[in-house]
């Protein structure tokens, strides 16, 4: 049989979604997987009915979404697991298994995702441990030294290099998922701008694609426009951020203040648009609630340009100084084949040599029509992560000011619909870190029955620990900085 | 070899060095403007459009610390009577003055006790919690440490160990999760200590009030010594809080 197949933010109706059972189930699935789909969704189509399961996946060869879904008997909520060949489903069917009590057979690492500690209902878990001479484990969090969000890690050493590290999040857990359910829509955008504070712009549009598709609400070129250039200007600040963060970590210290003070032009920029530094308040339903000016987009473009000039010098003593090339070139190692293996996404699967960039493979909004280049690097280390960055942000800087010398003149927000019933939209943005997806079902009655959020971190928090494997221990925080993921997406 | 001189020289002077008259963007949402115009009979329509439920009728309050600083209530109110003005310094040490009416012109921090003032007010060092941040007041309270905003040079900073610190600061509105870890790290922190909640979520849950996964038992239990309200509150506001508590004018 032939996926059900749709395209990024398209309205699906529920009765065109044929479920299979178990056994067909699982081999259209495996069919799926062995040609190059990546998973981006695992959960039932209601939290009333976990029997009704519904697998997503993303195709980039055809530029689509398969959805296969299976009807369990209700009181057999179990399959075989695809991870021990598919390692990429791997955190997906953990998390099934901790949020309807699925049960996983065979499944080779079932860990808490967001519980304490807990898997399988209520079973203690313990941490993988390495036994023998001459090797030691070190503890870190949830409470880090610096000003950031919490989670635990635990290193497995052999002397000073790891040979596995462990990654325990949860500590953020809100319930924004449950949330949005009960929510009433003013509240909805509010928790969607409070996934995480540093991608506000990408989780509002997409959350608001999300809605606004459900509804059949048109979205004028204008407003998807100054949606675009906000989701980029987020782009050039957290890049800068993630910038000065890997030279702190490096000692270097007038590398590090540079990046901070442009990464405060650029987020006073989005404030001069919508007056938040983080573009909260930006994106409502059917459009945007700020227009640009003349007198914003000579701001924004200055601004911009005093960025462009100066970044490139910074980059340029970054990238030619002895000092950080020795800690960069050859650090924390992802391979290609292991990144596509575990569905890493975003920018840190394309610092891998893959292509995944939803702005290219998936395009959404203004991307249709004004296109972006996909810039990839091959080696996987800390250096390919930062050069990315240096090499992301020239690019978004040239995008926003082409968009703002040919705005579209149009209204910027239009009614919104009501919601059709019994339906479902799979929405994807490129936030910074990389995919974001919002999946929402309506029932019949035209309410949201399902809500189910993921962030790039749910992909990428493994990546970590992979570039850590045989890499020293005192360069974990290089590493985990070059990352840059988020701790409340993952646990949201 | 020079590079690092001509960096310097690029960096110009980026400090804002007059913190309480800096201009913010026109649009930024600081302290709201309630007019003392009278609401329509019967019109309650700010009330149910405020996503945190900040605001009360009869007479007009917004509670500063529910309020997510959204421009929701100013585009809803027929009369145009809430009006949210750039003002930025709105701290306090008092839970009850972020109840913000028609009367309120300002709101600042009463001046701390004579032993507060003499323990920290030359050297203050914090210890951050984020207990279900989301990572914008985090992002705020590292950028007080940068160029722009230095906070250094008032003597407070962001230290590593709790061992080392003055008092806490908590962002998020205090996850299940992170309720153990923020007792024992408070514990870990010696006397006398502080504490300062930062952002809508710390001071009230925010939009996650109603959250089955929070468990608020640490705030009730505490005497919270320094309110900061907004989402992300502006760096501005918290070193303006500090300044005025500890009376440096």
């Amino acid at each position: 049989m032939t996926p059900l197949q749709v395209q990024n933010g398209q309205l699906i109706s529920l009765a065109e979604i044929e479920y299979l059972n178990v056994n067909d189930w699982s081999d259209a699935v495996s069919i799926g997987l062995s040609s190059g789909y990546r998973m981006i969704g695992l959960f039932p189509i209601d939290n009333n009915t976990p029997c009704k399961l519904i697998a997503q996946f993303a195709d980039a060869l055809s530029s689509s979404i398969h959805i296969i879904a299976c009807e369990f008997p209700k009181t057999e909520l179990k399959f075989e697991s695809f991870a021990n060949r598919y390692p990429q489903t791997n955190y997906f069917e953990c998390e099934l298994a901790e949020n309807y009590g699925y049960i996983l057979i065979n499944h080779p690492w079932l860990r808490p995702v967001r519980k304490q500690s807990l898997i399988n209902g209520n079973q203690p878990y313990e941490f993988y441990k390495l036994k023998g001479d001459e090797v030691h484990e070190v503890a870190v969090g949830p409470i880090h030294a610096g000003v950031i969000e919490p989670g635990h890690f635990r290193f497995q050493c052999h002397g000073e290099l790891v040979y596995n590290l462990e990654i325990h999040l949860g500590y953020q857990h809100r319930g924004i998922e449950e949330m949005m359910l009960k929510a009433n829509q003013n509240q909805r955008i509010i928790l969607a701008e409070s996934i995480t504070g540093d991608t506000v712009i990408g989780h509002t549009n997409a959350h608001c694609m999300a809605v606004e598709g459900l509804s059949r609400t048109s979205v004028t070129l204008r407003a998807q426009v100054i949606r675009t250039i906000a989701e980029e200007l987020e782009r050039v600040a957290m890049h800068l951020a993630s910038l000065g963060g890997v030279a702190n970590d490096i000692g270097f210290a007038i590398i590090s203040s540079s990046y901070g003070r442009l990464r405060t032009l650029v987020i006073n920029s989005l404030a001069s648009i919508c007056g938040s530094r983080f573009g909260r308040g930006l994106s409502v339903y059917g459009g945007v609630r700020f227009d640009l000016n003349d007198e914003n987009i000579q701001e924004i473009t200055t601004k911009l340009l005093k960025v462009q000039h100066d970044v490139d010098i910074i980059n340029n003593y970054l990238l030619s100084s002895s000092g950080s090339i020795t800690r960069f070139d050859g650090t924390g190692v992802v391979s290609k084949e292991f990144a596509q293996s575990v569905g890493l996404v975003g920018m840190i699967a394309r610092s891998c040599g893959l292509e995944s960039d939803t702005r290219v493979q998936y395009p959404y909004g203004a991307y249709h029509y004004f296109p972006i280049s996909e810039i990839s690097l091959p080696t996987g280390d800390v250096f390919a992560r930062v050069r990315l960055r240096t090499l992301e942000i020239r690019e978004s800087i040239r995008f926003i000011l082409e968009q703002l010398e040919n705005l579209p003149s149009e209204n910027i927000d239009n009614e919104l619909q009501d919601f059709v019933p019994n339906s479902m939209i799979i929405s994807m943005v490129e936030g910074w870190r990389g995919e974001i997806v919002h999946s929402v079902i309506t029932n019949g009655k035209g309410e949201i029955s399902q809500y189910k959020i993921k962030d790039p971190s749910f992909n990428n928090w493994y990546g970590l620990s992979l570039a850590l494997h045989k890499t020293a221990i005192s360069d974990f925080p290089l590493c985990n900085k070059s990352f840059d993921l988020s701790y409340s997406g993952h646990d949201l | 070899m020079f590079e690092p001189i001509k960096l310097r020289i690029l960096q110009g002077d980026p400090i804002i060095h007059d913190v309480r008259n800096a201009k913010l963007p026109q649009l930024f949402r600081g302290l709201p403007k309630i007019s003392a115009m009278k609401c329509p009979d019967g019109c309650t329509v700010c009330r149910e459009a405020c996503p945190t439920k900040a605001i009360s009728l009869n007479p007009v309050t917004i509670d500063l610390g529910l309020c997510v600083f959204c421009p929701v209530c100013q585009e809803v109110c027929p009369e145009k009577i809430i009006n949210f003005s750039n003002e930025y310094c709105i701290g306090t040490d008092n839970r009850a003055k972020l109840n913000v009416t028609s009367e309120t012109k300002t709101i600042t921090p009463e001046k701390a006790s004579k032993q507060i003032i003499s323990y920290f007010g030359k050297s203050l060092k914090l210890r951050q919690i984020s207990a279900g941040g989301c990572n914008g007041c985090e992002l705020e309270l590292n950028a007080l440490s940068n160029v722009n905003f230095d906070m250094g040079r008032y003597g407070v900073e962001f230290v590593a160990s709790p061992r080392h610190a003055d008092g806490i600061l908590i962002t998020g509105p205090l996850t299940e999760n992170m309720a153990k870890a923020t007792e024992i790290c408070y514990t870990a922190v010696p006397n006398p200590k502080i504490i300062i909640l930062y952002g809508a979520c710390a001071i009230s849950g925010g939009i996650f009030q109603n959250s089955d996964n929070i468990d608020r038992k640490f705030i009730a239990e505490n005497k919270i010594d320094l309110f900061i309200p907004g989402c992300p509150p502006h760096p501005l506001t918290f070193i303006n809080a500090i300044l005025d508590w500890f009376d440096k004018k």
